[in-house]
């Protein structure tokens, strides 16, 4: 437990000197501006695009539009830049031998899978929490008539497949030596979702729907309840990646 | 954009310039106080922090920074 | 009760036998030579005693503890100093022993006091720089701090002279010297000279068993040759004193360069005192009469090959 803690310590001290901590959050933070402030610019870049006589009317923007944006930008940029920042997780440390010292100090090689976890959750969560209350801020701002439901739900949707994404990301780390691998892994996991979601039995159980039915939610045109077994799945499957790589990692020669 | 709307859109522009040239500057900055690379060069890691939005300082500081 | 015992361990990468039996008993409070070529296997020993590798077969107990692999228990009565130790750049040294001392359990006090006497002991005691700007030396030195931090019962280092300067050698001899009254010390190495300066006993490890193993004093007297060195005034007289009836024998070995003459004997039997007395029987007198010792290198040559 003491290693736990001394070495979670460690890896929030790492995020903020090498910078990365400050990269994800100023990209959250631009991406919380940026959504609505998109959403409301639209019509007016699509119309200085057309200038040959062609008239394109697209609809007077709402939050709705805003919150597309949050959704796209979050999901497809955020989780990349999230998923690139943290992908030397491990490999970073095992290819220099900087664990070495500390493991021959008795800290537990469970304690440094669990500490990374944490850390990358903590930093991804903070990201998202700050990215959705500049959007929320701005959207209330710019379009004070946008009304949403289930608009809190749909983000948690959203935080979980992070987690879940992370654990695979995790996961695959313990597998491979290079931050290379360990990247090509999760993104394998993720095609994998993705080709998977075809099937529409699948799509129920899909943690990928965590992140693609968000918009759904907030038109009311998804239910709720349709996600209960998806969020189940992605629970159980984050659980089993993150006692996964505990396993491994503690059987892995150094 | 008329000034009316450029005064509209303040509060979005202002926190917004600072949060990218915060992010380019102190990429840039790294990326010339320590000329060494994982892979790459000086020239391509300036081009890239500088004209990649937000992507372009997050690879580097992921895979372009060297060792110090 | 040895602080260190090792019992018949194999170890094979592929199908590169690299431990065959191997057998080692350390004693407390010694400081212990590991010796052996590159590749010889010293490392991997290292490493199995740390639980970092898994032997393929044999045990391994520190301070009476057995060594698992993963997750040693066994470790905290271990400090480790690897070849080239690595250290978060982006720290200080003070930062760096934190949180080696918070990992080891030590207690905040603890680990302020611990940490400045150790750096004041390695010479960085007010080195404020990042470990990142730090020289192959002191990353050594801080290696050492960080390995004594938790007051190890068995300090292991792995070759920690070999990729230093001559001065830096000497200081890290000197840390480890200083060392000696508080812990056991393993240290490997291929440098004998190191080996010869601090250390009071020695292993060769050749072949993935031990070939040599004792005190430094015992494994000379064990090897020693039963050689002179004479040296002469001229040629004539080493000439003539190499060809004296009485060391015609099969028993003894000349060899003459010069006005030098080197005399091996095979068995015990005959010493210098024979030496002597046919000396004096020929009314020589010799400008210089030594017993050979063995070297180090000599022996080392002598199991390696």
């Amino acid at each position: 437990m003491k290693g736990y803690f001394a070495f979670l310590k460690k890896e929030f001290f790492e995020y903020t000197k090498t910078y990365k901590l400050f990269i994800m959050l100023m990209i959250f933070i631009i991406f919380g501006i940026t959504n609505p402030l998109i959403a409301k610019l639209m019509p007016e870049i699509v119309g200085s695009l057309v200038t040959d006589g062609v008239v394109i009317t697209l609809p007077e923007p709402t939050a709705y539009d805003a919150w597309a944006q949050f959704f796209k930008n979050a999901t497809q940029m955020g989780l990349f830049v999230m998923v690139i920042l943290f992908s030397g997780v491990l490999s970073s440390e095992l290819s220099k031998g900087t664990l070495i010292n500390l493991l021959t100090k008795g800290l537990s090689r469970t304690a440094v899978i669990l500490s990374k976890y944490t850390c990358m959750v903590s930093v991804w969560t903070i990201s998202i929490s700050l990215c959705f209350g500049l959007t929320y801020g701005y959207t209330a701002y710019l379009f004070p008539q946008g009304e949403t439901s289930n608009l809190l739900f749909s983000v948690f949707c959203l935080w979980l497949f992070g987690l879940f994404l992370l654990a695979a990301l995790l996961f695959s780390a313990t597998l491979t030596r290079s931050s290379y691998g360990g990247l090509l892994i999760t993104g394998a996991v993720v095609v994998v979702c993705m080709v998977m979601n075809i099937i529409p039995d699948v799509h129920r159980y899909n943690p990928i729907s965590l992140a693609t039915d968000n918009m759904g939610l907030i038109m009311n045109s998804t239910e709720v309840s349709s996600l209960y077994s998806t969020i189940m799945i992605s629970c159980l499957l984050s659980l089993i990646f993150v006692f996964l790589s505990v396993v491994i990692f503690r059987k892995k020669q150094l | 954009m008329d000034s009316a709307m450029l005064k509209e859109y303040l509060p979005f522009l202002i926190p917004l310039v600072i949060a990218q040239y915060a992010l380019a500057i102190t990429a840039l900055v790294h990326v010339l106080r320590h000329p060494r690379y994982r892979f790459g060069n000086k020239v391509m890691w300036v081009l890239i922090v500088l004209f990649i939005q937000f992507i372009g300082p997050a690879l580097y500081f992921a895979f372009g920074r060297g060792e110090e | 009760m040895g602080v260190l015992e090792i019992r018949q361990l194999y170890k094979s990468f592929g199908h590169h036998e690299v431990l065959k039996g191997l057998d080692m008993d350390v004693p407390e409070h010694s400081i212990f030579g590991f010796v052996g070529q590159n590749g010889a296997g010293k490392t991997t020993t290292m490493k199995i005693i740390l639980g970092l590798l898994k032997p393929d077969s044999g045990s391994v107990t520190v301070c009476g503890e057995k060594v698992t692999y993963g997750e040693s228990k066994a470790n905290r009565h271990i400090g480790f100093l690897p070849d080239v130790p690595e250290f978060y750049g982006y720290m200080n040294p003070m930062e760096y022993l934190k949180l080696c001392g918070e990992i080891a359990g030590l207690s905040k006090t603890q680990i302020k006091s611990r940490s400045e006497e150790l750096l004041e002991l390695v010479g960085l005691k007010d080195q404020k720089k990042r470990i990142s700007g730090f020289s192959r030396g002191m990353k050594q030195r801080l290696g050492i701090a960080q390995a004594l931090l938790n007051e190890p019962k068995l300090l292991i280092c792995d070759e920690p002279t070999s990729a230093l300067d001559p001065i830096g050698r000497k200081e890290i001899l000197d840390i480890l010297l200083a060392a000696k009254g508080k812990t056991t010390i393993v240290f490997s190495t291929h440098i004998l000279s190191d080996v010869e300066r601090i250390c009071d006993r020695i292993a060769v490890l050749h072949d993935g068993k031990l070939a040599l193993c004792g005190t430094l004093s015992e494994i000379k007297e064990r090897h020693r040759l039963h050689g002179f060195i004479l040296e002469f005034e001229n040629e004539e007289a080493a000439s003539c004193f190499e060809n004296t009836e009485e060391l015609k024998q099969p028993s003894i070995s000349l060899s003459r360069d010069g006005s030098t003459v080197k005399v091996f004997m095979k068995d015990g039997g005959m010493d210098g005192h024979f030496l002597l007395g046919v000396l004096s029987q020929k009314r020589i007198v010799p400008l210089k009469f030594a017993v050979m010792e063995p070297t180090l290198e000599s022996l080392f040559m002598e199991v390696v090959r």
